[in-house]
C-alpha cells in the first residue's frame, strides 16, 4: 500500500514532548490528528501552531476528541505515559475494531496490583503495552517503536532512527512509510516482546547512570554499567519469553547509549539528583511526572522469582526506596561475582 | 454461549437429504472443482517460479524427489502406473532442456507442471457416494454399540445392543445445537485431537450421530493399501495425503484443495497436530498449514462476497479422550527416539497398515470401556467466540465485522505474512481449548500421580535413565498413593471450578473408586499393565513407558509443580 496516494490522516494519542516530536515527523509524509485532553493546547496547535515554544508542523492539527482519531485514522500512534494507558485504552477500546493499526511508544510496564513494597508478581500479572492493547481492544495488528529518541533533539531536527517492531510485517512497513524522511530512519523487527522490554529495562540504567554523574564518576565507571547493565537487562529478557537479539539492536544499546550519556533523560536526572542527596518525593515533585525507570525497578524486583539474577536493579531498588547509601551499593555491586564476559551470546 | 449438552440419542440429521450435502455437491462437481484447484495452484506456483530457470529446476527436483520416493521408500499404495507416469516427465523435462529461447521453454515447463498436478489430483481426490455411507452409518454404529456391549459381559444382547448404551458409553458433550446451527449458516472446520488411529473412524461416526453432514478429511495414503477400507474411505469423502511427498507444488495443491473445497462449503475435519500426539500430552503445536487454508477460504469468501452474504467459516475444537490408547507403547517410544536421539530407538508403529488398523479398531471397541469426546464452544478463524446465529464475539465482548482482519486503510488486501500470524493465533485458541475441554477420566490421575510419585523417588535420574529402571525394583505405597490421588483430585476439582478443564462425573465420587476403576481401565488392553495391584497391596507397574504416556495427559496444568 502506498500511502500517500490515500487521504487518510496518522492518529497521534498524546501531545507531550515525545509525542509532539512522532507528530512533527509522520506531518512530513501526511496529514495528522493530534489527541490532546487539554482544550489550551489544542487551540494553540490549531491556530498558532505552537504547542509552549515548540513549532508544531502545519500538517497537524489537534483534537480533544478520542472518537475522531479511531473515525479518521487507521494507523495509531499512543505515546503517553504507561500510567495512564489502561485508562486511555479504555476510553478507546469502543471506538477500535481489527482494521486499526496501533505503534505505541511508550516505554513502560503495567501491572493491575497496586505497586508497594515487597509485593510479588507474576509473569501473567505484568503486561506490555502491546499486550496491554490486545487485551484491552479489538486491535491485533500492533506494533511498538523503540530506539534512541530523546524528543528534544527530535525537535531540533538532529538526524535519528528509531526501530517499529511487530508480528506482522505489514505494521512495520506501514509504520516505516509513515515516519521515514531524509533525517529520520526506520528500522524493522519481528521481535516485538524484545524490542518493548530492551526499551522499558533501560530506563533503570539511566538512573543508575546518573547517579554516576551525580558523584562525579568518568566514563570507564559509565562504560562498565551499560555492558554490565545490559547483559543483565538481556538475562531478564530472556526469562520472560524475549531473545537477546533486540537488545544488540538500536532499541537495545542504541536506545542504553543515549538515555545512559543524556541529562535530557528524565530517568537520567532522577538519578543525578539522588546521588546530589534528594530524595525521591521531592526530585518526583521537581520533574512534574513520575519517571518510567522507577517503575519498571519495583516490577522488575518483585519478579525475582522467574530465575534471572539482576544485582544492579537489586541495589539500586535498595538505594531509591531503602536510603541505601550508593557508595556502599557501588561497593557491592563491584564485589558481585565477576561472570564470563558476554557470556549471553551463546 | 449455549450451554453444554449431554448426547443421549442419535440426532436428526441437520439436511436430511444427503444429495443436498456440501460434501455430495463437491463430488458431483468433481471436474469443476479440480480444475480450479489445479489453476490456483498454478497461479501460486508461478508467482513464486516466476521464470523459465527456476520453474524447470523445480520441475528437475520434484522429478527428483519422486523417483527417489519409488526406489528408497516404496509403500504398497503406490501404483504401478506411477513408473510410468514419471519417466514420462522425465522424458519431457529432458526435451525442454535442449530449448533455447526463453519463452518457449516456459511455455513448455508450464505445461509439463500442470500435467503434475493434474496427475496428483486424480491421486488425492475424494468421492462422496450416499450409498457407500448409508451403509457406514448402519454399520459402524452397530459394531461399536454390539462390541462395547460385549465388553460390558452383557453377552445376551450381542446381536441386539441396546442402542442408548452406545450414547452412554461415548459420553458426547457440548454445544451440539449451536455447532448443527452453524452448519446451516456457514462452513463448519472440526478440529480434533488426535491420539489414536481409531480417532478418524471415530469422530466420523460422532459427526453422523450429531446429524452433522459428513465432511472431507485428508486420510493418510497408507491407510489405502487395503482394497475393502480403502474404497470405503474414499468413497466416503477422504482424500488422500502421502506424507513422504514434500515437494512444493504437492504440498501447494493440497492447501488449494482445502481452501477451495472450503469455500465450496465443504464442512471439513483436520487433525491440526498433524499426527497422533507421540508423548501422550495434549497438542502443544499445531501444524499451521492445513489450518491456515481456513483462514484463506475466509478471507476469498469475503473477497468474493460482502460481509453480509459471504459463507462464514467456523472452527470447532474437539478433545477425544480414552482411557486407553492401543498404540501406546509405539507412540511413546518413537516420541523417545525422537526426543532423546541415539538413547532410544524407534520401534516400528504396529498399526501403520489399514488391515492392523481394522484389527486395532475392533480391538479397541471390544475393550473399549467408554470415552469422552468434547466439543469445545466454536470460533470464527481468528479465534473469536461466535454466537448462536455466527455472529463473532470479540474477548472485550464486542461485535465484530470479520473483514476488518483483512482491511488496510480502505481496501481487503492480500498479505500472506499477515495470514501466517492470524493462523498462529487461532492455534493458539485452539491449543486452550484442548486443555479446556480435555476431560480427566480416572485412569489420567492414576498414570498422573503414579509416574510423578516414581519420578519423586528417584529424583537424581533424567527422564530416560528413569524410564530404564527395572519395573520389579518400583513400588508405590498405597496409601501416600492415596493420599496423593485425592490431593491431585481436588486441585483437578479447582482447575474444573475455574473452567480450565473438564472431568468425568467419576472424578467426584470416592478417591478408592476412582483407583479402582482407572486401574482397571488403564491396562484393559496393554499386555504388561501400566499399572496394578501387587501382592503387597501396594501399587506397581509392569510398563513404565506407557505409564509415562499416559501420565503425560494432565501435562500442561501446572499439576507436576506439586511432587517439585
Amino acid at each position: 500500500m502506498d500511502l500517500k496516494n490515500t487521504s487518510h490522516k496518522f492518529g497521534v494519542i498524546g501531545a507531550g514532548s515525545f509525542g509532539i516530536a512522532i507528530a512533527n515527523l509522520l506531518a512530513e509524509n501526511g496529514k495528522v490528528l493530534l489527541y490532546t485532553r487539554n482544550e489550551e493546547q489544542r487551540d494553540s496547535i490549531n491556530q498558532k501552531h505552537l504547542s509552549r515554544d515548540l513549532k508544531i508542523h502545519e500538517n497537524v492539527e489537534a483534537t480533544t476528541e478520542l472518537k475522531s482519531i479511531a473515525e479518521e485514522c487507521f494507523l495509531i500512534f499512543p505515546i503517553i505515559p504507561s500510567d495512564n494507558f489502561v485508562e486511555l485504552l479504555d476510553a478507546l477500546a469502543p471506538y477500535l475494531n481489527a482494521s486499526h493499526i496501533l505503534i505505541h511508544g511508550t516505554k513502560g510496564l503495567y501491572t493491575p496490583k497496586k505497586l508497594g513494597k515487597d509485593i510479588q508478581l507474576k509473569k501473567q500479572e505484568v503486561f506490555t503495552m502491546s499486550e496491554l492493547i490486545k487485551l484491552k481492544t479489538g486491535v491485533v495488528r500492533v506494533g511498538c517503536l523503540a530506539g534512541p529518541n530523546l524528543a528534544s533533539e527530535l525537535s531540533e531536527l538532529q538526524p535519528a532512527a528509531t526501530v517499529i517492531a511487530s508480528s506482522f510485517n505489514e505494521v512495520i512497513e506501514i509504520g516505516q512509510q509513515a515516519l521515514r524522511s531524509t533525517r529520520f530512519q526506520v528500522y524493522g523487527s519481528n521481535e516485538l516482546l524484545g524490542v518493548e522490554l530492551a526499551g522499558v529495562l533501560k530506563n533503570y540504567v539511566a538512573i543508575a547512570s546518573g547517579m554516576l554523574t551525580g558523584l562525579g564518576y568518568g566514563e570507564n565507571a559509565r562504560a562498565l554499567l551499560i555492558t554490565r547493565g545490559m547483559a543483565e537487562l538481556i538475562h531478564i529478557a530472556k526469562a520472560l519469553g524475549a531473545s537477546e537479539r533486540a537488545f544488540l539492536g538500536l532499541a537495545g544499546i542504541g536506545d542504553l547509549i543515549a538515555t545512559c550519556h543524556s541529562n535530557k533523560s528524565r530517568n537520567f536526572r532522577v538519578g543525578l539528583q539522588l546521588a546530589q542527596g534528594k530524595n525521591l518525593d521531592q526530585i518526583i515533585e521537581d520533574l512534574g511526572e513520575v519517571a518510567e525507570g522507577v517503575k519498571t525497578l519495583i516490577i522488575i524486583r518483585s519478579l525475582q522469582n522467574y530465575g534471572y539474577k539482576a544485582p544492579l536493579a537489586e541495589i539500586l531498588y535498595k538505594i531509591v526506596f531503602e536510603n541505601f547509601p550508593i557508595h556502599k551499593g557501588i561497593g557491592l555491586l563491584m564485589r558481585f561475582s565477576a561472570e564470563k564476559d558476554a557470556e549471553y551470546i551463546v | 454461549m449455549q450451554e453444554s449438552q449431554k448426547i443421549d440419542r442419535r440426532l436428526d440429521p441437520v439436511i436430511p437429504d444427503i444429495t443436498e450435502w456440501p460434501i455430495y455437491k463437491l463430488s458431483q462437481d468433481k471436474e469443476s472443482f479440480l480444475k480450479e484447484v489445479v489453476k490456483a495452484t498454478t497461479d501460486k506456483l508461478l508467482n513464486k517460479f516466476k521464470d523459465a530457470n527456476s520453474l524447470h529446476g523445480e520441475l528437475k527436483s520434484v522429478l527428483y524427489q519422486e523417483k527417489n520416493r519409488l526406489t528408497k521408500e516404496p509403500w504398497k499404495s503406490d501404483k504401478p502406473e506411477e513408473r510410468i507416469f514419471w519417466s514420462e516427465i522425465k522424458r519431457k523435462i529432458l526435451i525442454v532442456d535442449s530449448i533455447e529461447e526463453e519463452d518457449k521453454k516456459f511455455k513448455e515447463d508450464k505445461k509439463i507442471l500442470k500435467e503434475i498436478l493434474h496427475f496428483y489430483c486424480l491421486e488425492i481426490v475424494a468421492n462422496f457416494e450416499p450409498k457407500k455411507y448409508r451403509v457406514a452409518q448402519k454399520v459402524l454404529p452397530f459394531l461399536f454399540g454390539r462390541l462395547m456391549n460385549v465388553s460390558a459381559g452383557n453377552k445376551k444382547n450381542f446381536f441386539f445392543p441396546a442402542s442408548k448404551n452406545i450414547y452412554e458409553k461415548m459420553n458426547i458433550t457440548g454445544p451440539i445445537d449451536h455447532i448443527r446451527n452453524l452448519s446451516k449458516k456457514g462452513t463448519v472446520i472440526v478440529v480434533p485431537t488426535h491420539f489414536s488411529n481409531i480417532d478418524s473412524p471415530t469422530i466420523g461416526l460422532i459427526i453422523d450421530i450429531i446429524g452433522l453432514p459428513a465432511m472431507t478429511y485428508g486420510a493418510g495414503i497408507n491407510l489405502f493399501t487395503i482394497g475393502i477400507l480403502s474404497r470405503w474411505l474414499n468413497d466416503l469423502g477422504a482424500y488422500k495425503l502421502d506424507r513422504r511427498r514434500k515437494n512444493t507444488p504437492y504440498l501447494e495443491l493440497l492447501k488449494n484443495y482445502s481452501t477451495i473445497a472450503i469455500t465450496r462449503g465443504a464442512h471439513s475435519l483436520f487433525f491440526p497436530g498433524g499426527t497422533r500426539s507421540r508423548s501422550g500430552q495434549i497438542e502443544k503445536k499445531l501444524k499451521l498449514g492445513l489450518l491456515g487454508t481456513a483462514l484463506e477460504a475466509q478471507r476469498q469468501n469475503l473477497l468474493n462476497f460482502n460481509e453480509e452474504t459471504a459463507k462464514k467459516i467456523f472452527v470447532v475444537p474437539v478433545v477425544l479422550n480414552y482411557h486407553f490408547v492401543m498404540e501406546a507403547a509405539s507412540l511413546i517410544n518413537q516420541h523417545l527416539a525422537i526426543e532423546g536421539k541415539e538413547q532410544f530407538i524407534a520401534e516400528k508403529d504396529d498399526y501403520s497398515t489399514s488391515y492392523k488398523l481394522l484389527k486395532l479398531i475392533l480391538k479397541v471397541i471390544t475393550a473399549n470401556p467408554g470415552m469422552s469426546i468434547s466439543f469445545a464452544s466454536p470460533m470464527d478463524v481468528f479465534g473469536n467466540e461466535v454466537d448462536f446465529e455466527g455472529q463473532s464475539i470479540n474477548k472485550i465482548g464486542q461485535k465484530v465485522q470479520i473483514k476488518n482482519y483483512f482491511m488496510l486503510g480502505d481496501t481487503m488486501t492480500e498479505d500472506l505474512q499477515r495470514d501466517s500470524v492470524y493462523t498462529s493465533i487461532l492455534g493458539e485458541r485452539i491449543v486452550e481449548k484442548f486443555l479446556a475441554y480435555n476431560t480427566v477420566l480416572s485412569s489420567h490421575i492414576v498414570s498422573f500421580v503414579a509416574f510423578e510419585l516414581i519420578g519423586r523417588e528417584f529424583k537424581n535420574l533424567d527422564i530416560y535413565q528413569l524410564l530404564r529402571i527395572p519395573t520389579d525394583e518400583i513400588e508405590i505405597d498405597i496409601e501416600e498413593f492415596k493420599m496423593e490421588v485425592n490431593n491431585i483430585r481436588e486441585k483437578i476439582i479447582d482447575l474444573y471450578a475455574e473452567g480450565k478443564l473438564k472431568i468425568h462425573e467419576r472424578l467426584k465420587g470416592d478417591t478408592d473408586e476412582i483407583i479402582k476403576h482407572g486401574i482397571k481401565n488403564l491396562g484393559v488392553y496393554h499386555a504388561q499393565m501400566p499399572l496394578e495391584v501387587n501382592n503387597n497391596g501396594n501399587i506397581s507397574t509392569q510398563d513404565l513407558k506407557v505409564l509415562y504416556f499416559y501420565h503425560n495427559r494432565l501435562l500442561g496444568y501446572g499439576l507436576e509443580k506439586h511432587f517439585a
